[in-house]
């Protein structure tokens, strides 16, 4: 199942700069991210990650699905290069993996909990990236402006995280990803510690960030209903040892909003993840049982 | 309408360690009275008070030389203590080898090396702040480093996403994140700071111009000159408190915005 995923290079020259309109969900665009037979080995013989093939396109919106301990979180941060694999390959524009920090190859990640800097205001917080990459001047300020702007938290550039709502706190953190205008946001179950009505107006917000900003989205979740819900593609991981077993797109028009919640197209697709983590699961259990 | 004063919080806190006080002191010289006790054993408030006026000139000065000791052992204690924080951070070899050797300077009892630090050291007043220093120390050391390597393993990431320097990570993260503890051992420290002055000039037993309350409270036990000897304490007292009084303030200033330890809770 995992070989649909695997996409042969195109021979086509990379120019991370030119980004050439790509339809939100589409399929076709060119590869943002090839993870390519990545294992992952912990000195303890812990097999966090066994052959994961992966080809992200541009303009994409994937959710990485599974249960605790499938290496999900471990795949994005390989992506986001901060760990190290024990074999395989990651490209990023169709260039070997060593291109983190270089102009136009941008990507952002959007940590689980808010991770602001407790001492510093919203608008120092959301700075950040410009700040470690030494950009200031007056289309600095507008930069943040826009991302202050884009998840409404315009007005609020003088407050301290702690007098922001968890929601609100996650807006900043937003905010902070996407102000370096990046091509590829990766984020680690980004709503899990919020109440579900924030959640699902962030998902949305999100969502309506990404269409128009055309983006490409690596979104870690362990919520069937969310991965669907936002998804293209929805890619489902199994544990013991961590790998990927399904890969399923999700055919539906965006934008979507709460009519396609309650369809009976949202349903079904639910039910076909839902199951394809069931096989999963099942798959895993007599491994566990060995270990 | 107007709360009545006991129900004003500021004015209970304040008002009722002053009652406690107030009525200790008072039992204090009625018991001195009823029981005739000589003034040579255990003298009244009021002669202490009679005391801290008419030999102010002496005790001020005295009080001065402490001081000036106390606050350039802190000093001394803070710039070398974060620089000895700084260095342990850098890699976790510097930290394992020299860290216990930073213990073995809090576990050693400084009355039994101010002897050698007052032979080997020829002034005095230094011979006395190097033994503060050592006693004020480790608090700085221990609580700094804590701080330093105390980062959000997130924010860390994320740092090193953008390939920051080791110089940016430190100023931009670290630092501001260690404040709180930072401050947390000045807290500590700025007391041990006096005791070190105060038992190092016991030990030492240095009189003359240079002399400090410690050396003032030995001459005057010799003396049998007691209500003097409770007013050097009362100063030393005072002084301790002051110094932590100051500490908090700074602390509070420094971390009132962001900081769960400065916040004002509410009820």
């Amino acid at each position: 199942m995992t070989s649909s995923s695997v996409t042969p290079l195109k021979p086509s020259t990379p120019d991370p700069t030119a980004e050439p309109t790509v339809q939100a969900g589409s399929t076709n665009g060119r590869p943002v991210l090839q993870v390519e037979g990545v294992n992952k080995i912990y000195a303890n013989g812990t097999v966090a990650l066994k052959g994961a093939d992966l080809t992200v396109r541009q303009g994409e919106f994937v959710s990485l699905l599974g249960p605790s301990g499938c290496g999900k979180s471990t795949l994005l941060r390989i992506m986001a290069g901060l760990g190290d694999v024990t074999s395989g390959s990651i490209k990023f524009w169709e260039q070997e993996y060593n291109v983190v920090g270089d102009k136009g190859r941008k990507m952002a990640f959007v940590f689980q909990n808010a991770t602001l800097m407790p001492w510093a205001r919203v608008r120092k917080n959301v700075r950040l990236p410009l700040d470690l990459e030494h950009q200031s001047g007056p289309e600095t300020e507008q930069k943040i402006d826009k991302a202050l702007e884009m998840v409404g938290l315009s007005g609020f550039d003088n407050s301290f995280p702690r007098e922001l709502s968890g929601g609100m706190q996650m807006r900043a953190s937003i905010a902070r990803a996407m102000v370096t205008e990046p091509n590829l946001l990766l984020m680690d179950e980004p709503f899990g510690a919020l109440d579900e009505m924030t959640r699902n107006k962030l998902n949305d917000d999100v969502l309506k960030l990404w269409q128009k900003n055309g983006w490409t989205i690596v979104f870690v979740t362990h919520s069937v209903y969310e991965a669907v819900y936002l998804s293209s593609r929805v890619v489902v991981m199994a544990a013991r040892p961590g790998r990927i077993v399904d890969d399923i797109k999700i055919d539906q028009p965006f934008p979507r909003n709460a009519d396609f919640r309650v369809s009976t197209e949202f349903a079904g697709y639910c039910r076909q993840v839902s199951q394809a983590l069931e096989r999963a699961s099942a798959m895993g259990a007599p491994q566990e049982k060995k270990a | 309408m107007k709360e009545p004063l006991i129900q004003n919080e500021t004015f209970v806190k304040i008002a009722a360690p002053m009652v406690v006080g107030v009525f200790f002191l008072l039992f204090w010289q009625i018991a001195v009275v009823a029981f005739e006790m000589p003034k040579y054993i255990l003298p009244g408030p009021i002669e202490i008070m009679k005391s801290l006026v008419t030999d102010w000139s002496t005790l001020l000065n005295a009080l001065m030389m402490t001081l000036k000791i106390t606050l350039l052992a802190f000093v001394i204690a803070v710039v070398l203590g974060v620089a000895a924080s700084l260095l342990f951070i850098q890699s976790k070899w510097i930290e394992l080898s020299l860290f216990p050797y930073a213990v073995l300077l809090q576990v050693t009892p400084v009355v039994a090396i101010a002897p050698l630090i007052i032979i080997w050291v020829d002034d005095t007043t230094w011979a006395l702040t190097v033994c503060a220093v050592i006693i004020a120390i480790f608090p700085i050391i221990s609580n700094t480093t804590l701080g330093l390597r105390s980062v959000d393993p997130n924010l860390l990431s994320m740092f090193r996403m953008y390939r920051t320097s080791r110089w940016q990570e430190l100023v931009r993260l670290r630092i501001p994140g260690a404040l709180p503890y930072f401050f947390g051992g000045l807290r500590i420290s700025c007391g041990l700071a006096l005791i070190g002055a105060v038992v190092a000039e016991f030990v030492a037993g240095t009189g003359g111009s240079k002399a400090g309350l410690a050396y003032l409270i030995l001459q005057s036990g010799y003396n049998l000159q007691i209500p003097r000897m409770f007013a050097a304490l009362v100063l030393i007292t005072l002084t301790g408190i002051a110094l932590f009084a100051l500490m908090v303030w700074l602390s509070d200033r420094a971390l009132r915005n962001w900081h769960e330890s400065a916040l004002e809770v509410e009820h």
